[in-house]
């Protein structure tokens, strides 16, 4: 758990390294990732975006986001506090365009926190595996904002994996894209005024 | 281009509408489902319900301590059978069996049920008993019987009565399903209709064999909503126990759901309430009839938790 939390963090100064060797233009977002799991928990966190031209010109997008219910359902109830540690890329449809469509899949772990020594027994960590598709809106000033719907395809069973990993989530997130320096400066950040 | 997706439209309407329109092919010879076989609790209710067997119980039967226990979704009274058949024995406690409302009856009867049907008939029977005098109530819920039960206690059911449980005790709670895709069937149960569930010998004509999706969609709602008490906490009865028993593995009521129930149920002076995870791949492993693989270990577990359950009804 400690070892693949490390891993996770130290793979979150994989994006400043990839952009400070490129000299292509590239965007950075970071933000809040707002997750809702069918008939389960809120689970709440923030993340990150990264795309550049020498992403297949942008259409292709890398993500890295931790959400946990300790920062939703969980925060002062008795909800089973739980960690998800994602990674995963999209494919942007209308990468051009303020609205885009995007479709890709999320990997990482997930941990959930027994608490009591003798819930122990139980599985309680995973793989993650999730495919995710949804709108993109980049508005006029450095924002963006993502509505999608995805699709855990290793979800817990009773048996072999964690019980509260279920299958369908819903997830909003909002990043802010950072005003970086001038070598690699933001690109096509406004929408653009081509129509639609 | 649009001939060609008007017809694939079609094609998927069709199927939709096809599928909305399935019923189950049901043996009324062989099948709970059908029109012949019943629980036989409807039959003989003094068999199974003590406020039917003892209507003016003396002192003594006041005394001695009476559980009502509740069986799961789409079983029927059979589910305890065999805790009643210990009590026969035992002599110390004695055991009413309720038939789930909606349940024992045919699929069309199952299917128009809600889950506050279900929890009728162990409303009533508590009901009953406690204005009966009975001093020594318990409760005895496995799988849905525990969400049904523990809703009681949320909703304040028993504040209103003279006399407030000595004991619950939950054998294999589901408060989260084991098989995931019931969080769909909001989606996936219009297309489907019912699903099916494959019997063994022994247990054909004690369980529905088809789940029509309407009582799917009323056990995730009870479920959920359960679940949903439970993590805003839920107190129970001044002086009432409470105890789990889960089994480790279970392919229909995820094993999480004891973890969720000793988080979100607190005792009257803010204890933790007991819970034992048993080493057993059985759903509701106090219910050995009828199944076709059962060891010494499962014996021996189902003797140990009867008697433990006796003794704590006798304290």
């Amino acid at each position: 758990m400690r070892k693949l939390s490390i891993l996770f963090f130290v793979s979150l100064m994989f994006i400043p390294s990839v952009w400070s060797q490129s000299t292509d233009s590239y965007d950075l977002g970071i933000g809040v990732r707002i997750q809702k799991t069918e008939q389960l928990y809120w689970e709440n966190g923030f993340g990150a975006d990264f795309t550049s031209d020498f992403l297949l010109n942008r259409k292709i997008h890398l993500k890295l986001s931790y959400i946990s219910s300790r920062m939703g359902s969980a925060f002062n109830t008795n909800a089973i506090k739980q960690d998800n540690y994602l990674i995963g890329a999209d494919w942007r449809f209308r990468s051009e365009k303020s609205l885009q469509i995007f479709a890709g899949f999320n990997t990482g772990f997930f941990h959930a926190d027994m608490e009591i020594p003798r819930f122990n027994v139980l599985p309680h960590n995973s793989m993650l595996f999730s495919l995710e598709t949804g709108l993109a809106y980049r508005f006029k000033f450095p924002v963006a904002m993502n509505l999608s719907l995805g699709y855990n395809l290793i979800n817990g069973n009773g048996v072999s994996s964690p019980g509260t990993l279920f299958p369908v989530f819903y997830e909003m997130s909002i990043f802010y894209y950072l005003d970086l320096p001038e070598k690699s400066k933001i690109k096509n950040l406004a929408p653009s005024n081509a129509p639609e | 281009m649009i001939m060609k997706k008007n017809i694939t439209f079609l094609f998927l309407l069709l199927l939709v509408l096809a599928s909305c329109s399935k019923t189950p092919d049901i043996d009324n010879a062989t099948m709970l489902d059908g029109d012949q076989i019943y629980d036989p609790s409807i039959a003989n209710p003094k068999k199974y319900l003590i406020s039917d067997s003892i209507v003016s119980p003396s002192d003594i039967q006041k005394n001695t301590p009476v559980i009502i226990a509740a069986h799961g979704y789409s079983a029927t009274t059979f589910e305890w059978d065999e805790l009643r058949a210990y009590a026969d024995s035992a002599k110390t406690f004695y055991v009413s069996q309720v038939l789930l409302g909606g349940h024992g009856l045919t699929y069309a009867d199952f299917k128009k049920a809600t889950w506050e049907d279900w929890q009728s008939s162990i409303i009533t029977e508590y009901r009953k008993l406690d204005s009966l005098g009975f001093k020594k109530i318990f409760l005895a819920g496995s799988s849905t019987g525990a969400p049904l039960i523990i809703n009681m206690v949320k909703s304040g059911f028993f504040a209103t009565q003279s006399t407030q449980p000595k004991g619950i005790f939950l054998v294999d709670p589901i408060i989260v399903s084991s098989d995931k895709a019931l969080t769909m069937v909001g989606l996936l149960g219009p297309i489907l209709g019912f699903t099916t569930v494959e019997l063994s010998n022994g247990e054909k004509g004690h369980w529905y064999v088809y789940r029509p999706q309407q009582t799917l969609k009323q056990l995730m709602a009870l479920i959920n909503i359960t679940r949903i008490d439970l993590q805003n906490g839920i107190r129970l009865p001044t002086g009432t126990y409470m105890k789990v028993y889960k089994s480790k593995t279970d392919a229909t009521a995820d094993p999480i759901s004891a973890l969720m129930i000793y988080k979100g149920m607190q005792t009257s002076v803010n204890g933790n309430i007991d819970v034992e995870m048993i080493d057993s791949k059985l759903h509701v492993f106090t219910r050995l009839e009828g199944r076709a693989d059962v060891t010494a270990a499962d014996s021996a577990t189902q003797k140990r938790v009867f008697k433990e359950m006796e003794l704590k009804m006798k304290n």
